[in-house]
């Protein structure tokens, strides 16, 4: 990881793979240290925690039932 | 053909059929995982009721494909995003690789500056349902197929790239960079005034 003078500048680094899941131990003790003294990071992340549970939910269309029906259809018949 | 051998086959061709229908069923239960990620890889209704059942057509007439035991979620969205791509519906272009001038804060940053202080949920609930669509529409599709896959369709980097049949190296480099794409695409056209 690139190095950063900015303890904040590493932090927003960190963001997407910190909620992936996918720091190493080390890493991930890092982002959460910088983040219990730092409520500007903290508000970000719960933002990014937010925004993707959001646009997950915007962006979801239920499946139209007709569409059900014609996929059954396609079924071989017995 | 002896009554032996009529009946090992009969037998054969009942267990061929019971297969059969336990694959087909199983391919149905994943109906609206399909749509769901369908409905975000193209741009209109008809087009991903078009595409799902191209997918489910194909799934079934290539039954025999799959091995069973392995990643049958995956095998189907490989048929989907294959089709798609076979369909014409993306641009075969290599996705931008100049640097973004916006980091992961960019969004949040600008909502505050828009609305003053807030809590995070709802500085959130200034983006329209509308705009998130438009937006996420916005984002190139190379990077689009990712995040759809990923943060919609909750396949792990591992099974995106097995889907899309790319490393998984750049699975994750889109992933990061598409998030970063549609939350400027996200200021630009989500933000409710």
């Amino acid at each position: 990881m690139a190095m950063f003078a900015d303890p904040c500048q590493k932090c927003e680094e960190m963001l997407q793979p910190y909620l992936d899941r996918d720091l190493s131990e080390e890493e991930r003790f890092e982002a959460e240290t910088h983040l219990n003294s730092c409520s500007y990071c903290r508000k970000r992340y719960r933002f990014e925690e937010s925004l993707r549970r959001y646009v997950r939910q915007a962006v979801t269309e239920p499946m139209p039932a007709e569409l059900k029906e014609r996929l059954a259809s396609l079924r071989t018949p017995l | 053909m002896s009554d032996v051998q009529q009946d090992t086959e009969a037998r054969r061709l009942a267990e061929d059929a019971r297969e059969r229908a336990k694959f087909e069923e199983e391919v149905l239960q994943l109906a609206d995982q399909v749509y769901r990620v369908a409905r975000r890889l193209v741009s209109s209704r008809e087009e991903a009721e078009d595409l799902v059942q191209e997918t489910y057509a194909r799934a079934f007439r290539s039954w025999r494909s799959y091995t069973p035991g392995t990643n049958l979620r995956a095998w189907v969205f490989r048929i989907l995003t294959n089709l798609n791509i076979d369909r014409g519906r993306r641009e075969q272009r290599a996705p931008a690789t100049e640097p973004l001038e916006e980091g992961d804060y960019f969004l949040y940053n600008r909502l505050e500056e828009d609305g003053g202080a807030a809590g995070e949920e709802r500085v959130v609930e200034r983006l329209s349902q509308d705009g998130i669509v438009r937006a996420l529409s916005a984002v190139p599709h190379d990077f689009r197929d990712v995040i759809v896959l990923v943060d919609i369709g909750d396949f792990t980097y591992q099974e995106a790239a097995q889907i899309l049949d790319i490393p998984v190296g750049t699975v994750m480099s889109r992933l990061h960079r598409g998030r970063r794409v549609l939350k400027q695409e996200l200021a630009e056209t989500a933000v409710e005034n």
